[in-house]
């Protein structure tokens, strides 16, 4: 379970302080897939950074699954990325000079995964996601965008982490594309028993989540709890 | 893959980057390999030539060279001042005389001066030199004319220190029967040179008579030279008593402590003798051949720090603009858990995998190009120095070189000093490669690695993957 509370992030100060994050508080239960909406500038992907252990916040606290995460060392936090947070980029971010089979293995690497376990993992990994074959071993600027975002949400998953971060999941896809990565990525929610946070401006993404916040201007400003939506048929 | 793994693929993604790098690398390394070969080689050289102009000095009497010239023999006391200079390690006296075979008419001075007589026959045959510079020299009559009978007179050294090859100005001493003298002993003995042995049958133990007085006959000794093989020796107060020179010396060589030492001890016995006497030493013949090698050396130094500087230059821009080119995929790594010593360590080892192939292209340039480049450095250097020159001094008398540009030759009756060639050292530096000097070679890739990706990795350890990220 992921658990924000008065979570804020400013940047500068005095007459040019901006408080990019102002007091968030917000809870998404374990296999929930949960999206954060709004405009350009609201404040979202600061939230992602913050969430993801990528920058520190000035005030407030996150915990996952129990683990305060806000407060942590950096070599804590590198521990805590490594092992308990996977990310989904825009623009997929994948290794260029690496297989997509090397690029899902390299975060098990880093958290000391035997070199046939994690083949092993990688493999199973690409084939849940709808890699298979000979596109295992392909680098990235052979597979096509969507492609390139299954290996992205593969290794996203290599090290079974508590909470997918995703930052505008489906924004480089075409619309068809994009429906099949979230209905993916909300499968794996439920599947992996993950916690999957998306930030997206893109409203119809929203609508097939568990749960959506909207953001304006740094602070939540309404949402819908996963209590309001159930009933709803699992976006497909 | 591991860290490293990957490090090295890196290094090979753009190949046209990859083979420029590598190239302009190899060409420093192998420039840096050049340098440092050379200025080994040139050390060695300059170590050779301080130690073939040995750490001794010679001092005279001023005016004097041998039998040629004249002034006063030096005292004991001026002898006393050359012992308590500083640097000073030991003072070698000797007095040379010659002796005139007993029958033959013995040449004299202007004044009627006269040798002292003995019963030796000499071993050299006065030949055209022995006659034209003894008859140069004073050895002839009033009327200039030598006598009819004249035979060249046979040289004796009287020493403190019998047996050494600076007295003698010889490479090599060797005693071929018998034992050494006591250089500080009074007693009528003496060392005799194997030509003179021979030619009057003497061995261990015979006598023969100088000055009226009986002479044993202690040792015979072999120095490899014509001349000083037909000398005696014979303690230093036993020729001064026998000739009637009580306390003199002809010639003092002072050993010092380091030979770089001898430039400075010269000018301090110059100072503290003054016009009594020629202080010579073999430093400042060999300074101009020195003076060219130590431009060599500098030359090569300095350049040896520029291709290491340019080493470390190149791949520390390099690394920068590569480290740049990927910085969000650094922050990419960051977010998945990676920690900053990986990410330096995958940046490291892509350097030194390029630095590692320009050091193999480098180290085969480097041994290909030292000895044509230190070939032209030591010609380039060399013009300044002056060319071959042969130093062969008179009687007990120091070395005495032309000023450059050509042979010159000094001649006496006495025991020779010696010969040295100094032209020689400039056509004959070599650079030799050893394990030592590829391992030089391999460490300064390592370094120019390490060093041109220092700060580079401190800039990976700077970059945040949020800033990395809010760039999307």
């Amino acid at each position: 379970m992921l658990q924000v509370t008065d979570l804020s992030k400013t940047f500068g100060s005095g007459d040019t302080e901006v408080r990019a994050v102002d007091g968030v508080s917000f809870t998404v239960p374990t296999g929930v897939f949960a999206a954060v909406v709004g405009r350009s500038g609201s404040g979202k992907s600061t939230l992602l950074s913050l969430l993801g252990a990528l920058d520190k916040p000035t005030s407030g606290t996150i915990e996952v699954d129990g683990e305060v995460i806000s407060r942590g060392s950096d070599h804590q936090l590198i521990r805590y990325r490594r092992n308990q947070i996977g990310f989904v980029f825009q623009s997929y971010n994948l290794i260029p000079n690496l297989s997509a089979m090397q690029n899902v293995m390299l975060p098990m690497e880093f958290a000391g995964v035997s070199r046939r376990e994690r083949r092993e993992r990688a493999e199973a990994l690409l084939d849940q996601v709808g890699l298979k074959g000979g596109k295992q071993q392909r680098r990235p600027a052979k597979l096509s965008g969507g492609e390139q975002q299954r290996v992205a949400i593969a290794r996203a998953l290599a090290n079974q982490p508590k909470l997918i971060l995703a930052d505008e999941p489906t924004g480089n896809l075409d619309s068809k594309t994009g429906r099949v990565i979230v209905s993916l990525l909300h499968g794996l929610a439920r599947s992996e028993n993950t916690t999957i946070l998306a930030v997206t401006h893109d409203l119809t993404i929203a609508r097939r989540t568990d749960m959506t916040f909207e953001m304006e201007d740094g602070k939540l400003t309404g949402g819908h709890d996963v209590e309001d939506l159930a009933g709803a048929s699992v976006p497909g | 893959m591991s860290v490293t793994t990957r490090g090295v693929k890196n290094a090979f993604r753009n190949t046209i980057r990859s083979i420029s790098i590598t190239a302009i690398l190899a060409l420093t390394i192998a420039l840096a390999l050049v340098m440092l070969l050379s200025l080994k080689a040139v050390q060695a050289r300059i170590d050779d030539v301080k130690a073939s102009v040995g750490n001794t000095i010679t001092v005279t009497p001023a005016g004097a060279r041998g039998f040629a010239g004249g002034g006063e023999p030096l005292t004991a006391a001026q002898i006393k001042k050359i012992e308590q200079t500083a640097h000073v390690k030991s003072v070698t006296s000797t007095l040379e005389d010659r002796w005139v075979t007993e029958g033959t008419d013995a040449p004299t001075g202007p004044n009627g001066e006269t040798a002292g007589s003995t019963n030796l026959q000499s071993a050299i045959d006065a030949g055209t030199l022995g006659n034209r510079n003894n008859a140069n020299s004073g050895g002839a009559t009033v009327s200039g004319n030598l006598p009819e009978n004249f035979t060249l007179p046979i040289s004796v050294t009287g020493t403190t220190a019998p047996g050494s090859t600076a007295v003698s100005g010889v490479n090599s001493f060797k005693l071929t029967a018998g034992e050494n003298i006591d250089g500080s002993s009074s007693d009528y003995v003496a060392l005799v040179g194997k030509a003179l042995a021979k030619k009057n049958n003497l061995t261990v133990g015979s006598t023969f008579t100088a000055y009226g007085q009986t002479i044993t006959v202690k040792g015979i000794y072999d120095t490899g030279n014509t001349f000083t093989n037909a000398g005696v020796i014979m303690p230093l107060s036993a020729l001064q008593k026998l000739s009637s020179q009580d306390g003199d010396i002809t010639s003092a060589i002072v050993t010092v402590d380091n030979v770089d030492h001898l430039d400075v001890t010269v000018s301090a016995l110059e100072k503290k003798l003054g016009n009594k006497a020629d202080v010579v030493s073999d430093a400042s013949a060999s300074a101009d051949t020195l003076s060219s090698l130590d431009n060599v050396k500098t030359i090569a130094t300095y350049s040896l720090i520029g291709a290491l500087v340019a080493g470390s230059v190149i791949i520390f821009l390099s690394m920068l603009m590569i480290v740049r080119e990927r910085r969000r995929e650094i922050g990419v790594l960051k977010a998945i858990g990676s920690s900053n010593a990986k990410i330096s360590w995958q940046f490291v080892s892509e350097a030194l995998t390029l630095t590692g192939m320009a050091a193999v292209i480098g180290v085969i340039g480097g041994i290909i190009l030292s000895n044509p480049v230190l070939d032209a450095l030591v010609s380039g250097s060399s013009d300044t120095g002056g060319g071959p020159q042969t130093f062969i001094a008179g009687p007990g008398g120091p070395p005495r070189g032309g000023a450059g540009g050509g042979p010159t030759i000094q001649f006496g009756g006495g025991l020779s000093r010696g010969f040295t060639n100094f032209g020689d050292v400039l056509s004959n530096v070599h650079a030799t490669i050893g394990f030592s000097i590829l391992l030089y070679g391999l460490l300064a890739a390592v370094l120019i690695a390490v060093i041109g990706t220092a700060f580079p990795s401190w800039l990976i350890a700077k970059i945040r993957p949020a800033e990395v990220m809010r760039t999307e």
